[in-house]
């Protein structure tokens, strides 16, 4: 197991400094730079250099990239331009934010799929699969920034049943954060619930023809528990998997949810850092992200021991 | 263009009444405004930036010694006035005595004098105070500012709004770009600002009105504040912010589209305003690269745009047809020179690219992502299409496009709007030209009549300077200007007495229960 780890740990650390390495190349690669933020087109050159000098941005990229460096193995982000403070702290901000949203619609998106997907399964190729599979494809093609619109229409507009938008912390008001957070959750959800649903269908299919389970219901095991105790968690181990990319997709989709329900999340922050040039932002927003995919596929890796014990990690 | 110029009429009548018809109405005090904007204020230290979201609550907390009025004048606003030597070299302000900061400390000479020597060190737009010999402190409620020469642009320069030259204390004054605490004197106090989420701003009841004051007038005139708050939310999504409109979260949508506004129009629940003129729309020509550094290709291009085609598919419903170098109403506008604006013809257009250079390669058109500026480029596109142009857009995001529009390479055409200079005055509108800043060839012409007009005192020659100005524009094809374009914005019909400006003000407004 330990072996497993540092094994584990050294690929991830090799992944970060590429992922760094790119971040960084990209974004002096793509012309603008933060000062198109701050002066209009009206700014004359001596006005641009000097923000620029201002910024730091006047330096050698090779000592930017210097410091860069210098600055994360000591655990520190960089300061935003724009916003003016550490970007760890940006992100710490707005992470409980973030992670509450994918959080939540991980959780739909699981407890959502596998049940339809196990639903599916049991009937298969009746109608109950056949709605099952068409409402999955449905969520799978549906863009999710019109979903939110059309969601927010419907349910904030029309129903008054949820605001159109914005965040409440937990900790201020549980009612109100469950207010603002389930819409957009449900909508990041729905894409992943159709995911979820197939592959569950797909694994449930296979285990369900296996000799174990003909032996169970031979024995006279009623239907419920051949599918719960013996049918599901053999089924496990694919869904897991696709937990894993599940739990990754949501945080890339949280960036355009957080957008369209004006949520104050990394997303966000990412987004906005890209269209003002605020390079600390999307270099540590981009790292940042990459360290979250990491862990979730490393904890993912070590529930496949705990869900089958044949799994050996080493 | 008679279609547009009477609505404008009927606009301006049915704005007269409406503002009439409010100092007659009960004023509600107390309530909270929720005014959805597209992105976040780059910065809240407003001598930093120059950016129009940044404006937008800046000028509610911070006051400068000369602000404009409605029409863009400057006029006195924390100084009594301007006391100018004969020689226009020396100005003297009395500051205002009584006034209060947010933090309750009376704003006097030092604040004043600290305040614009920041704001020469650190300013967005420190080349408006280029002409400041020094800042003395001639009494503790007296300033006394010298220049190096003669500028006749000083007071307008001292009341731009494009990156205010703000009072702050002098002990925030004393502090780096970005640094500050947000301390003015202005009729609304900083409370909170929720990054990626809002800013909020309340009612300053200490605030202490300029006493010459009579009414609202442009961003100086009385400020009289009815709102407890007003809340600014970062919307960057318009379906989300119209949304958040209907559903009743928001009272006033900074900018919405044609579409939307005409949606919202027949209800009565709402009210449509229309900001027009709130901006030009520009084509501007690379004149280091060629064919566009060639007049003849220029030219050919002027006489073949046709611009109500542009403006009608770029901004419907919100523009003017206009070729003026100023927004109508301004005190130099005059459409003596603009002779060659819209000409729409296509045979000239041939003629004048035969005796071009032009070979008949492609050239590039740069452009963002905003809508109404890739369709002006696709119509110009279309159009030079039939004179034998061949033109490619590259669209890109504003950071990207503006990084390459100020290189030399990599493009020959690129539109974008020109909202704030107009509005500054002639100076401003030459600014952009001078030294080859936009168009990466120096014009000693412009350059020539950009110091004229600085330095000449006399209103009159400074009228003919600018017509100058503007027939050398069409005469050479330095730039196009396509027309002047607007802004929707829509406002519950509770909210009461508000009228459109350069930026929402929420001083003199109320909200009904």
């Amino acid at each position: 197991m330990s072996r497993f780890l540092v094994k584990r740990l050294a690929g991830a650390f090799v992944v970060l400094v590429l992922v760094s390495l790119m971040s960084f190349a990209i974004i002096w690669l793509v012309p603008g730079d933060p000062t198109a933020a701050f002066l209009d087109t009206s700014a004359t050159p001596d006005q641009v250099a000097r923000l620029r000098q201002q910024l730091g941005l006047d330096r050698p990229i090779a000592m930017q990239m210097l410091d860069w460096y210098a600055r994360i193995v000591q655990g520190d982000l960089g300061h935003s331009i724009l916003l003016n403070r550490s970007v760890t702290a940006a992100i710490l901000e707005r992470l409980p934010v973030t992670l509450s949203l994918a959080g939540l619609a991980l959780a739909f998106a699981l407890v959502m799929g596998v049940l339809a997907g196990i639903v599916a399964a049991v009937h298969h190729n009746r109608w109950p699969d056949q709605l099952v599979m068409s409402l999955a494809l449905f969520g799978l093609s549906v863009p999710d920034f019109w979903l939110g619109i059309m969601l927010i229409l419907l349910f904030a507009v029309k129903l008054g049943l949820f605001p159109t938008g914005g965040y409440v912390p937990f900790s201020e008001d549980p009612f109100g954060w469950a207010g603002t957070i389930i819409m957009p959750a449900l909508t990041l959800a729905i894409i992943q619930v159709g995911f979820v649903a197939r592959m569950t269908r797909a694994s449930m299919l296979e285990i369900l023809n296996q000799d174990f389970i003909r032996t169970a219901d031979a024995k006279g095991l009623k239907r419920a528990e051949i599918m719960l105790r013996h049918g599901l968690p053999n089924a496990l181990i694919p869904i897991l998997t696709v937990g894993g990319i599940v739990a990754g997709a949501l945080l890339g989709g949280a960036v355009i949810i957080e957008q369209v329900y004006s949520i104050p999340g990394v997303g966000r922050l990412i987004i906005g850092g890209i269209l003002s040039r605020d390079y600390p932002v999307i270099q540590g927003g981009l790292l940042f992200l990459a360290v979250i995919y990491l862990t979730v596929n490393l904890v993912v890796d070590i529930l496949y021991a705990v869900a089958d014990p044949r799994v050996r990690l080493e | 263009m008679k279609r547009w110029f009477g609505f404008g009429t009927t606009a301006l009548g049915a704005a007269v009444l409406l503002t009439a018809s409010g100092s007659v109405l009960a004023q509600t005090k107390g309530g909270d405004v929720v005014i959805a904007i597209t992105q976040a204020p780059p910065s809240l230290d407003a001598q930093v930036t120059s950016a129009q979201a940044a404006r937008n609550v800046t000028l509610q907390i911070y006051e400068t010694l000369y602000a404009r009025d409605e029409n863009a004048k400057p006029v006195p606003e924390l100084s009594e006035e301007a006391k100018i030597s004969a020689d226009g070299k020396t100005y003297v302000f009395p500051i205002r005595k009584g006034v209060k900061f947010h933090n309750g400390k009376e704003l006097d000479a030092k604040d004043v004098v600290a305040s614009l020597e920041r704001y020469r060190k650190v300013g967005a737009s420190a080349s408006l105070l280029s002409a400041i010999d020094k800042v003395t402190e001639t009494g503790p409620h007296e300033v006394t500012v010298t220049l190096k020469d003669v500028q006749s642009t000083f007071l307008d320069n001292l009341s731009s709004p494009r990156a205010p030259i703000a009072i702050y204390p002098a002990e925030e004054a004393a502090k780096p770009a970005n640094q500050i605490n947000y301390i003015g004197t202005g009729p609304f106090r900083f409370v909170e600002y929720k990054p990626d989420s809002h800013v909020k701003i309340a009612r300053y009841d200490g605030y202490v009105p300029n006493p010459k004051a009579t009414g609202r007038d442009g961003l100086a005139g009385k400020k009289e504040v009815f709102l407890d708050t007003v809340t600014f939310r970062f919307m960057p999504e318009a379906g989300a912010r119209s949304a958040a409109f209907e559903a009743g979260e928001v009272q006033l949508l900074e900018t919405v589209e044609g579409a939307t506004a005409k949606r919202l129009e027949s209800d009565k629940r709402y009210v449509v305003y229309k900001v027009l003129p709130f901006a030009f729309q520009v084509i501007k020509f690379n004149h280091a690269q060629p064919p566009t550094n060639d007049v003849n290709f220029r030219l050919a291009v002027q006489a073949a745009l046709d611009m109500e085609e542009i403006m009608a598919i770029s901004y419907p419903d919100i523009n003017q047809i206009d070729g003026a170098w100023l927004y109508p109403g301004a005190p130099f506008y005059t459409k003596t020179g603009t002779e060659k604006y819209n000409q729409a013809d296509l045979n000239a257009a041939k003629a004048l690219l035969a005796k071009s250079g032009y070979k008949g390669e492609k050239l590039t058109f740069i452009v963002d992502n905003l809508r109404a500026n890739t369709d002006t480029a696709t119509v110009v596109q279309q159009r030079l299409k039939d004179i034998g142009v061949n033109v490619e857009l590259s669209v890109a995001d504003w950071p990207t496009v503006s990084k390459i529009g100020f290189t030399p390479n990599g493009w020959q055409f690129w539109a974008h709007g020109y909202g704030i200079e107009p509005y500054e005055g002639p100076a401003s509108v030459m600014a952009p030209w001078v030294n080859g800043t936009s168009q990466l060839k120096k014009d000693d012409k412009i350059d020539s009549l950009s110091a004229a007009l600085n330095s000449a005192m006399d209103e009159g020659k400074r009228k003919e300077i600018f017509v100058e100005f503007q027939k050398h524009m069409y005469d050479n094809a330095v730039a196009m200007k396509a027309g002047n374009y607007g802004l929707f914005q829509v406002g519950t019909a509770k909210l009461k007495n508000f009228k459109p400006y350069r930026i929402p003000r929420m001083w003199g407004v109320w909200l009904e229960p």
